[in-house]
């Protein structure tokens, strides 16, 4: 009882029972009264957590007896009518318990139908379509979104120095600048993506119903919205694919260079192709940039860049009379378009740079050392 | 605060529970009367929908009814049964807004507004006090107001809060502790004693 000599907070008092009944009440069965008044320092207290207790009144509307006994007879209808539709029939009772869980299947239907309905598209109808908009909307970064709608891929630069290349009819949406652990961009169409190293930011590719997963590396994805299938394929390094959790939790897939990997969409299954020339239809698509090699044994400089325009479709423009005699031994298979220059122009030495626009490309250099 | 309501020599919650366990009706209907009251005020602190509300409540006792096998024997029942219409509230929320990821119960917020003792207070600097007091505790953020109406309102304990705001208890403890302690910056020290003060701040240390 004579707990209340120990309280030194307001948070003690609030929180006795008998307290609160004096405060609220008056009713004074343990003579709170006579005990305050002992003390002047503790009747200061006092004097604080009343007036909070005032001012922190619970407008507890009294629901009458009455009202009680009426919900209490409406909650023992509610047993009873579960229980007899428990019994009635057992796959009955799972629907009927399970509504909830129905109903969110019924609105995932509605709304793949209604985006079916805005893309007017062949995909037949399915209740798992995860398309870019969706994806979209899912992230509120702030994103920039790139759209090629020309009839050559196209190149882009991210934050972190990864490039993509972006095929025609394709659009990668994507944070300014990267933000936070993660490095996520969201891509409708085909693109191929060399990433730069870095352990600690995971980059993700959001494509339709997958999440690719790397640290660095690179690796294509082919992921329209009116195809069947979307694929990913591996250069280099290595990618980890799931699907989307918006639509299951699949267990993660580890793909090594030379594997790809196909999502068939209408029935949410990953096949595996460990050899990609048995696989004659991702062979044809084959680009430029997965077939040119990148390893360098004492070649040219404007060689080099002559490898890196038709890998990349870019326009290099660097001074071809103080480069010509400059050769380069060097491995630039693993690293994005940015970095490739960065490598070359370190190795060219003298004061030597680079300048992206777009397409083009300007290198000035005072020649090779 | 609610203690007056329950009549004297009432079973204890723990017996009643375990009798509601092994199909006991009448036990049901006691904690039923005893707590319908509290969880429909918290339920309406959470939801502006009162009909909604009621609904969550008759559906937390209904499935307390029937799956009483599989409850677990020693739980704080009042906890337990705030805890239920608190998951049940957020599910609703959940499925009020379908591509809504977030299925954890933070996405509902506490809408209760702290109201003042009116018949209690006779004069005008009281009244004045407890006016900007009672100003300062409602901008409080909703989930420092949500742990003080279930400290001192529902009577729960601080473990209790943490585990139904699903925090643990440093951080139920700091919920407490900082609204309170932003009450007394703001209030300039004119209304709290130093003291209390002090050992505030040492808590929070």
């Amino acid at each position: 009882m004579q707990k209340r000599n120990q309280y030194i907070e307001i948070e003690d008092f609030l929180a006795d029972e008998s307290f609160q009944l004096w405060i609220l009440t008056k009713t004074d069965e343990q003579g709170w009264e006579e005990w305050t008044v002992e003390n002047q320092q503790r009747a200061k207290l006092v004097e604080d957590a009343r007036l909070l207790l005032l001012a922190m009144r619970a407008g507890n509307k009294e629901i009458s007896p009455i009202e009680i006994q009426s919900a209490l007879q409406a909650t023992w209808k509610r047993i009873e009518e579960r229980e007899i539709s428990k019994k009635q029939n057992s796959k009955f009772s799972i629907i009927f318990l399970q509504k909830h869980w129905l109903s969110s299947v019924a609105a995932t239907l509605f709304f793949c139908f209604l985006s079916i309905w805005f893309y007017n598209n062949q995909i037949s109808p399915s209740n798992t379509v995860v398309t870019y908009n969706e994806l979209i909307e899912e992230n509120n970064e702030g994103l920039v979104e790139q759209t090629n709608n020309s009839d050559k891929p196209q190149i882009i630069t991210l934050s972190d120095g990864s490039s993509v290349l972006l095929q025609p009819k394709s659009k990668l949406s994507y944070p300014k600048i990267f933000t936070g652990n993660e490095r996520k961009v969201y891509l409708s169409g085909e693109g191929f993506f060399e990433i730069s190293k870095n352990p600690k930011k995971p980059f993700f590719v959001y494509a339709n119903e997958i999440v690719t997963r790397v640290v660095g590396t690179s690796f294509r994805i082919k992921a329209y919205s009116d195809q069947q299938n979307v694929e990913v394929l591996v250069r280099t390094g290595k990618v980890r694919v799931k699907s989307n959790e918006l639509i299951s939790n699949s267990d993660e897939i580890v793909l090594l260079p030379n594997q790809a990997l196909r999502f068939v969409r209408k029935e949410l299954v990953f096949n595996k192709i460990t050899d990609i020339t048995e696989d004659k239809s991702l062979i044809q698509n084959v680009g430029n940039i997965e077939q040119l090699s990148f390893e360098f044994t004492d070649i040219p400089v404007t060689q080099i860049f002559k490898t890196i325009e038709q890998a990349y479709l870019v326009n290099i423009d660097f001074p071809k009379d103080k480069l010509k005699d400059c050769h380069l031994t060097t491995s630039l298979s693993d690293q994005p378009l940015s970095e490739k220059l960065k490598i070359i122009c370190k190795s060219i030495g003298n004061n030597t740079n680079y300048e992206m626009n777009g397409n083009q490309i300007i290198i000035t250099s005072e020649g090779c050392n | 605060m609610k203690s007056q309501i329950l009549p004297p020599f009432t079973l204890e919650d723990n017996t009643l529970w375990k009798n509601l366990k092994s199909g006991d009706e009448k036990s049901f209907s006691l904690l039923f009367e005893r707590y319908y009251t509290d969880l429909i005020s918290y339920g309406n602190s959470l939801s502006p929908f009162s009909e909604k509300v009621q609904d969550c409540v008759q559906d937390v006792f209904t499935d307390v009814w029937l799956y009483r096998d599989s409850l677990q024997d020693s739980v704080v029942v009042k906890a337990y049964l705030l805890s239920s219409v608190r998951k049940r509230i957020a599910r609703l929320f959940q499925r009020d807004h379908i591509f809504r990821k977030t299925a954890s119960t933070d996405a509902i917020e506490f809408l209760f507004d702290f109201s003042i003792e009116h018949t209690l207070i006779d004069d005008e600097t009281t009244a004045e006090r407890v006016l900007h007091l009672n100003k300062l505790l409602n901008d409080l953020p909703p989930r420092q107001k949500e742990a003080l109406y279930l400290r001192y309102h529902q009577g729960l304990a601080i473990e209790q809060i943490a585990e139904m705001l699903e925090v643990n208890y440093q951080s139920a403890n700091n919920l407490l502790h900082r609204g309170l302690l932003s009450l007394r910056k703001e209030f300039q020290g004119n209304l709290f004693s130093a003291l209390a003060l002090f050992s505030g701040f040492s808590q929070l240390s």
